[in-house]
């Protein structure tokens, strides 16, 4: 679908408007989205695909994924959520995934920040340095 | 062994305490070698960006939710959905003089099969050009061989001439006289021992031509031996947009080596009217707004920053330079283009070339009325000075009667000697091709066309009036020759000796 300038605009404003002192408000998200689907604004629905694209990147800025060889138990869980909010401070949602393939190890990614501390990343960086 | 093993266990160590950190994106668009890419918070603008399986990009457009990239190389595996990341390294390529004699492609790598390049380090390729504490101003000259172009038009070490003409007119043949020159000079001077002499090296950047134009030009410098102080970059017309935009750059970084290193040289980009449509097609496809000729705004920055980089650089730092010898294609002698425009402006001086004169027979065929040299009679040895000082008034005059004359034949003695005379430096400006001339020779000439020993001379005999006198004087006369070349001016006792030599040479002459 192409999204116009106009469509882009108004739904970076709509997006703005739904924030709160830098947080995302979950409430006023739900009620934007309500609002235009029931008003039909001229081009609604690019600017509702641009409006969940920010989203989209805005949720993706602030969710810490967390993948294991083997499932982490709670006080493993805590400590790396701890040492995280630490690092980027509150309001961070964490997603904790089991991936066999990095053989051993963690592999965190916060936004496009990736800490690779699994046995498959010291693999491939051996390999590239043959 | 137990300190190998030691060894081992230490570096064990050490890899177990890694913790990689990247900042990683994802490809969300990829086309015609421009790729736009969702996340990369971190990027750096003009930072190289890891496409893996070795293709790396560059970070072009910073934008608020994307950013866009050009791909160096191969795309077609780059797939949508597919993680990148960030180097936190400049683009950069080997420099040093062991590319000398090499062909190269714009990240340095070796055309030409004859194994790997060994540089002495790697320089980034955009670079800020040197400041005014670090510069001085140009007072050596670069001999081209050329004898209208020395004579006429100078051009100093460390200076920016830009070669200007239609398609076929030379343009390319003058910047390989040059690099001929450079090479006859080198080995000359290498195997006299001189120590004074500075040698020149020169880069020829091949930048959207024809792989037959470059295979030829290659051909042409080794059959002349003047590959071994010769770089060739090539980005050739069938190399992606992003490698015909980064030629330049890279060929000005290794040129900045030498100037660095207290060296000279010399570089050629052949040609910038294909260096800016290259840059106008990456940046069309980056959606940057287009202006006039649908060229970005920024055309003119992408020309005056690559020029800004040749320089001449004062003794506290280096001592070296880079002259720069740009070309541009004009469209129907069209030199109020755009593109002309801005590169007139930006350099120290134009070579016009024309497609009349051409085809008239005079080759090289400069337009001597707008052809200018700003800053290169600084650097005009004085020898050359003191015989070529009025030959241009002397042709620009010519032309104008020449043009008077065609309307009536009743012209006074003056002039039509001064007619006579103009057309007798038009036909000892003439010149083959990969044939250039020292300066001793060519001062010499001047002085004998000056001192009115050409007049008698039939105008269908003048070359070879010319090239009799110059086999005369290399062979026979060569002590007289080497005295300009030492001396470097024509002092009296000099010139009386040379009136001997050419009376001597006009009585033997038929």
């Amino acid at each position: 679908m192409k999204i116009s300038k106009q469509a882009r605009r108004d739904a970076k404003q709509l997006f703005r408007a739904c924030g709160a002192a830098g947080q995302l408000d979950e409430m006023r998200v739900r009620q934007a989205v309500q609002q235009v689907i029931a008003r039909k604004p001229r081009g609604y629905l690019a600017i509702l695909a641009h409006f969940q694209r920010l989203l989209r990147l805005a949720m993706d800025r602030r969710t810490a994924r967390l993948e294991s060889a083997v499932p982490l138990d709670p006080t493993q869980q805590a400590a790396v959520k701890d040492s995280l909010q630490k690092h980027y401070g509150p309001g961070l949602d964490f997603s904790f995934a089991e991936n066999p393939e990095l053989v051993g190890g963690l592999r965190v990614q916060v936004g496009s920040d990736v800490y690779d501390g699994s046995v498959r990343a010291r693999l491939t960086e051996l390999v590239e340095q043959f | 062994m137990s300190t190998l093993l030691q060894d081992i266990e230490a570096q064990i160590a050490g890899v177990k305490s890694a913790v990689i950190r990247q900042n990683v994106g994802v490809v969300r668009e990829i086309g015609d070698g421009v790729a736009k890419i969702e996340g990369l918070t971190d990027v750096m603008m003009n930072e190289m960006i890891d496409f893996g399986h070795g293709t790396m990009g560059l970070a072009l457009n910073l934008e608020e939710t994307e950013v866009g990239a050009i791909i160096i190389g191969e795309y077609a595996h780059i797939k949508e959905g597919q993680e990148v990341h960030t180097t936190g390294r400049l683009l950069q390529v080997p420099v040093g003089k062991g590319l000398l004699g090499r062909v190269v492609s714009v990240l340095g790598e070796p055309l030409d099969g004859k194994g790997p390049i060994s540089g002495d380090a790697f320089y980034p390729v955009e670079k800020i050009a040197p400041g005014i504490i670090k510069r001085k101003s140009v007072s050596q000259p670069v001999q081209t061989g050329i004898m209208a172009i020395d004579a006429m038009i100078p051009i100093g070490r460390g200076q920016r001439e830009l070669i200007i003409g239609d398609r076929s007119t030379g343009k390319t043949t003058i910047c390989i006289d040059t690099i001929i020159n450079q090479a006859r000079l080198n080995r000359a001077a290498e195997a006299a021992k001189d120590k004074d002499f500075r040698p020149l090296y020169s880069i020829y950047v091949a930048i959207g031509q024809k792989q037959s134009n470059i295979a030829r030009v290659i051909n042409v410098l080794e059959k002349e031996g003047a590959m071994p102080y010769t770089i060739i970059v090539v980005a050739a017309a069938s190399d992606s947009a992003t490698n015909q935009y980064l030629a330049p750059f890279a060929g000005a970084a290794i040129g900045e080596w030498f100037m660095d290193h207290g060296m000279d040289a010399l570089i050629i980009f052949d040609d910038l009217s294909k260096h800016a449509q290259a840059y106008r097609q990456v940046s069309l496809i980056l959606k940057r707004p287009s202006g006039r000729e649908a060229y970005p705004g920024d055309v003119f920055y992408l020309h005056s920053r690559l020029l800004e980089r040749s320089a001449r650089v004062g003794e506290n730092y280096g001592n070296g330079s880079l002259t720069a010898l740009p070309i541009i294609e004009t469209q129907m002698g069209d030199v109020s283009a755009y593109i002309p425009t801005n590169v007139i402006s930006i350099t120290d001086g134009q070579i016009f070339l024309e497609t009349d004169l051409f085809y008239q027979g005079i080759r090289p065929a400069i337009s001597v009325g707008i052809s200018v040299s700003r800053v290169g009679s600084a650097a005009q040895i004085k020898a050359m000075k003191q015989v070529a000082g009025r030959i241009k008034l002397e042709l620009a005059q010519f032309r104008e009667l020449a043009a008077f004359a065609q309307f009536g034949s009743d012209l006074d003695a003056k002039t039509q000697a001064q007619i006579e005379r103009g057309k007798r430096i038009v036909e000892v400006f003439k010149q083959p091709q990969y044939n250039p001339i020292p300066i001793e020779v060519q001062a010499a000439v001047l002085w004998t066309v000056q001192n009115g020993y050409f007049d008698d001379v039939a105008i269908d005999k003048i070359r070879d009036f010319q090239a009799k006198l110059t086999d005369y004087l290399t062979n026979r006369k060569a002590d007289v020759l080497a005295r300009i070349a030492k001396e470097k001016a024509l002092s009296d006792p000099l010139a009386a000796d040379l009136k001997a030599v050419v009376t001597e040479f006009k009585q033997t002459y038929q």
